[in-house]
């Protein structure tokens, strides 16, 4: 008896008191003449930091910092705009995330509504122009960090294979995708260890530099047209296997954080925040690898991010005034400088002496941050287009069978043959 | 508060009822009023948060809608659209292979171990039930980190390095036709058996004992006791069992999209019916696809269960007659 | 086992303790594997022949662990979560059950059939609408927003039926109404206490598979102080970080409380499967 009248009383309690206690937990509305902004960020930043430090230096701000996994923060923020609540007054959002976005222009600030203009001035104009709608009186999101691309390169494996080891030397080696084929080979014959980590790796050596990749901006369907982009870097990531320069780590796997680790291929053509991923995760390769600068057919840029107000937010005034601090010029010196390792979007950063006399212990001591300042230069406004990530992944898909004995033309007509699937929906 | 208030009311009435003369019908109106007050906060809350998203899918299932821009009324051309792609065929023919592989040896498997697990003889019976049950009370997430270095594709994978052990090749488990699907199923396999084992052990122990007891005075080994008494006798749960099965198995989502983790979306070896919903849904922005698969799915839920309930419940009917 | 050797002995015996005791080594290894692995540095998967045994970074995997992510608070948010589903469910399933089991009304079967149908709704389709209500009634953010949509649970209601319709005798709920108790009355004094030990099993059921779930949550709390464990440790498992070591680490002591709740109540809930029968 006892024991059910409590379980009875207990059922109730909950049923009906979670009800009413439940409701009306706004937490943006707060009364006290404090503004409380809730921040989503994706990936590795340093952005906790600075917010600490901005509400530091503005009492009567707070800024929440939610961190999540980059698709998962993307698939969150959509859910959010789609139902039309629950959206935080600030998101990050990825690059080759972005277009799937700007179909929602009306569930956005209209960051030139709220003084970006007066920026505008301070950033790389291809890394604006992305931010910005097809008409460019609409801005999504203000710059913070890019992605240009660089060659990392082990000196232990070059030394092997009786190759130079000095950025300069190596530069000189390297300056077309011929020499870059050639001297894969002659490291295959001398060490038995492929050049690069990955057919993705392979394949983005020209896809992430191409102006125009799958669609143009009238979302024409690019693919099957002569000589367009993406069959041309698919072709060379074929050719490369071809040849035995791609080995099969593919990438953020266990298995290519060991090969990062342990030397187990030549290259990466990777972006400015590898720098930082390899930092904290390939400790024994530390002092291994140099940054040189890539030949010009793979010059690209791989990744970065914008900074975007959702119209739902009731202080997009504070969350501006937040955001435009956050990616100042002074602000993205100390994201760079962090470990995060994200490299500034603003050119005035690479005058700066700190950005200059950075130098990276990790690498030997060489001051890195120049070479991927010089790559900033051979990169262009590219248009990805909103099925983006879902047809980019498609391609991966027919590499990867590829590499596991598929047939290269089979494979590039059922990949293109889905990828219509996936755009026709 | 409602549900005891109308408690307090009912009760008043039934004092008043419990005087009159038609006793026995007031009983009756009394039990279904209670009845119905009883089973009412499921349906009021399915009312409130499972309705609203089952009409909405319905509704979106013959709309084109990215799930922001605008909706547009496009008929059953989803449907078309879904029901010529081949992905969706490779997806149904995935969910099933997996689900026959992951799931019908649970039924077999689950039924030894019950059957062992209710032997009067056992030691350590508490024991053992606890560990086979274990896996079951591990988080998808556990599971899916766990199993995904098991099975990852390289050869210093516990899984790989096994077969090596017995003199075969590594395998890519993520990326390989059926590798894939092996290390789903057994995951699937490994992360329920312990679940439907305790089901079929509570079926078991409510078959009499001396059952077993005349059987064995009649002769009977233990195959004969299993096929006769058993099984015929768990068959409600195995009836369960196979139902829930089929609808989980059909459902499958969590484990493979947990397993492959970032190639989840994009490579088609694992894709179940439901990771392909999801894919049309929130990678391909496509709800009105993803809407008219759901519902090609629940068409093929309630098949697939009708048709295996009715097989189980046959194989039940056909052992009565033998005995007979 | 000695005592039982004698006649008693047979190849039936060693076939059935040898399958049980495979069964169970199988069901046991990833456990310790886990733990294995939350012991050493992330270099220890990639190494041949593979590393079975602990290593000696117990405790600083978990203190890099407590680095990243409100652990303990996540645990508290996941422990009320997972306690107030169970206890809501074990209510909303008891009720019903004891309806379905022993009362005859109108549209009975319909409605219990209608109850298993509600299973086979995919709940992947059902993120968008749901969030929206949720969103609606201003419960983002909350743990009741995060577990509303897990008082649904056919299963619960269907297992409480058979055990109800099992273990409470038509006679006894027949002798209690001539003696005028009140339906209600009839649960809360007779059914109730016999079904106690069911109650052990469906709240294991249904409080670790609320433990497991993931994806309502993440889109649901998306405060840090609101998070759940699952959530928090889905935070660990980004691109930028393959320190599996870590990972792991939290994985295996957000299971090691679920492992001690299931052996604490493991007698609990042997017993109410054993007392079903014992009649």
């Amino acid at each position: 008896m006892k024991r059910s009248n409590l379980f009875w009383m207990v059922g109730l309690f909950f049923m009906f008191g979670l009800f009413l206690t439940g409701c009306g937990d706004d937490d943006s509305a707060s009364g006290d003449g404090e503004v409380t902004l809730d921040f989503w960020v994706f990936g590795a930043t340093n952005y906790e930091d600075l917010a600490k430090e901005y509400e530091e230096e503005n009492p009567g701000v707070k800024i929440k910092v939610r961190t999540a996994e980059t698709e998962e923060h993307h698939n969150g923020l959509f859910t959010a705009l789609s139902a039309g609540s629950g959206a935080p007054d600030i998101a990050m959002l990825e690059v080759d995330q972005l277009d799937r976005f700007k179909d929602a222009q009306d569930r956005f600030a209209n960051l030139y509504d709220l003084g970006a203009e007066d920026v505008q001035g301070k950033y790389l104009d291809w890394k604006w122009k992305i931010g910005e709608n097809s008409d460019g009186d609409f801005l999504f999101g203000l710059p913070t960090d890019i992605g240009p691309k660089a060659m990392f390169y082990r000196i232990d494996v070059f030394e092997e294979a009786g190759l130079p080891t000095e950025p300069t030397e190596v530069e000189e080696l390297i300056q077309s995708k011929e020499d870059f084929m050639q001297v894969g080979k002659q490291i295959k014959e001398n060490t038995g260890k492929p050049m690069v980590d990955s057919m993705e790796m392979a394949y983005r050596a020209i896809i992430d530099g191409a102006e125009q990749s799958f669609f143009n901006q009238e979302g024409d369907l690019l693919i099957e047209n002569e000589g367009n982009s993406v069959k041309q870097a698919y072709d060379l990531a074929v050719e490369m296997h071809e040849q035995g320069l791609v080995g099969e780590y593919t990438m953020w796997t266990p298995e290519w954080g060991n090969a990062v680790n342990n030397g187990d291929f030549a290259v990466e053509m990777g972006a400015a925040w590898l720098k930082g991923w390899m930092m904290g995760n390939a400790p024994d390769a530390a002092g291994k690898f140099r940054v040189a600068t890539l030949p010009a057919e793979f010059a690209g840029n791989w990744g970065g991010s914008y900074i975007s107000i959702p119209d739902e937010t009731d202080h997009p005034e504070e969350a501006y005034a937040f955001v435009e601090w956050l990616v100042s010029p002074e602000s993205q010196l100390k994201s760079f400088q962090s470990e995060a390792g994200l490299f500034p979007s603003s050119p005035e950063v690479y005058e700066m002496e700190d950005f200059q006399n950075t130098t990276d212990e990790f690498f030997g001591g060489q001051s890195t941050a120049q070479y991927f300042a010089k790559a900033t230069e051979d990169i262009s406004f590219i248009y990805k287009g909103p099925d983006y990530v879902s047809v980019h992944n498609e391609v991966l898909n027919a590499l990867e069978n590829v590499q596991q004995g598929a047939d290269a033309e089979e494979e590039w007509d059922a990949a293109v043959e889905r990828i219509k699937g996936v755009i026709n929906r | 508060m409602t549900t005891a208030s109308i408690q307090m009311i009912r009760k008043e009435g039934e004092k008043l009822t419990t005087q009159g003369k038609g006793k026995y019908r007031s009983e009756q109106t009394k039990d279904k009023i209670s009845a119905y007050l009883y089973i009412s906060p499921f349906f009021i809350i399915f009312a409130i948060i499972g309705l609203y998203p089952a009409a909405f899918s319905l509704y979106l299932a013959f709309q084109k809608w990215n799930g922001l821009g605008e909706m547009t009324f496009v008929g059953l051309q989803n449907f078309s659209v879904v029901l010529n792609d081949p992905l969706f065929w490779k997806s149904v023919y995935n969910t099933i292979i997996i689900g026959l592989m992951g799931t019908a040896p649970q039924i077999i498997i689950g039924i030894i171990l019950a059957f062992i697990l209710n032997q009067a003889f056992l030691k350590f019976k508490n024991t053992f039930r606890a560990m086979i049950f274990m896996p079951y009370i591990t988080s998808m997430v556990a599971v899916a980190l766990v199993f995904g270095v098991f099975f990852s594709n390289n050869d210093t994978a516990l899984a790989n390095y096994m077969l090596n052990l017995f003199g075969m090749d590594s395998m890519n488990w993520k990326t390989h036709e059926w590798g894939a699907k092996i290390a789903i199923s057994v995951m699937v396999f490994w992360r329920w058996i312990g679940y439907n084992t305790i089901i079929y052990l509570a079926g078991l122990q409510s078959i009499p004992k001396d059952l077993y007891e005349a059987a064995r005075i009649d002769g009977a080994n233990i195959v004969q006791q299993l096929r006769f008494i058993t099984i015929p006798l768990l068959k409600p749960f195995i009836i369960l069992t196979v139902f829930f099965s089929t609808v989980g198995a059909l459902q499958l989502f969590t484990e493979p999209t947990v397993f492959l983790g970032a190639s989840a979306f994009s490579r088609t070896e694992a894709m179940t019916v439901v990771m392909y919903l999801y894919r049309d849904a929130f990678s391909l922005q496509s709800f009105g696809t993803g809407s008219a698969t759901a519902i090609i799915l629940l068409v093929i839920i309630i098949i697939f269960s009708a048709l295996n309930t009715f097989l189980t419940s046959g194989i039940g009917k056909k052992r009565k007659e033998y005995k007979a | 086992m000695k005592e039982t050797v004698k006649k008693r002995f047979s190849i039936g015996k060693i076939l059935m303790y040898t399958f049980l005791i495979i069964a169970s080594f199988i069901s046991i290894f990833p456990f310790y594997w886990m733990f294995v692995m939350a012991t050493r540095p992330s270099a220890a998967y990639n190494s041949i022949p593979p590393t079975m045994t602990p290593g000696d970074r117990l405790v600083e995997n978990f203190l890099a662990v407590l680095d990243k992510i409100p652990f303990f608070g996540a645990m508290w948010n996941t422990l009320v979560l997972c306690a107030v589903v169970t206890l809501v469910v074990l209510f909303i399933s008891s009720l019903a059950g004891f309806a379905f089991a022993k009362f005859k009304f109108p549209g009975k079967n319909i409605l219990f059939i209608s109850i298993l149908l509600t299973m086979i709704i995919p709940p992947q389709l059902g993120l968008i609408p749901q969030y929206y209500l949720v969103a609606k009634f201003g419960l983002l953010d909350t743990l009741f927003g995060a577990m509303i949509i897990f008082f649904l649970n056919p299963l619960g209601i269907f297992l409480m039926r058979q055990y109800i319709g099992q273990s409470v005798s038509d006679e006894l709920v027949e002798a209690a109404k001539l003696d005028g108790c009140s339906n209600f009355r009839i649960f809360r004094s007779i059914v109730l206490p016999i079904i106690l030990p069911a109650f052990a099993t469906l709240g294991i059921i249904v409080f670790t598979a609320t433990w497991g779930e993931f994806l309502w949550q993440f889109t649901v709390l998306r405060d840090p102080e609101s998070y759940t464990i699952q959530v928090a440790l889905s935070s660990l498992n980004t691109t930028n970080n393959v320190d599996f070591g870590m990972m792991l680490s939290g994985v295996f002591w957000a299971t090691i409380p679920l492992v001690v709740v299931f052996l604490m109540f493991n007698k609990l809930f042997i017993s109410s499967i054993t007392e079903g029968s014992i009649k």
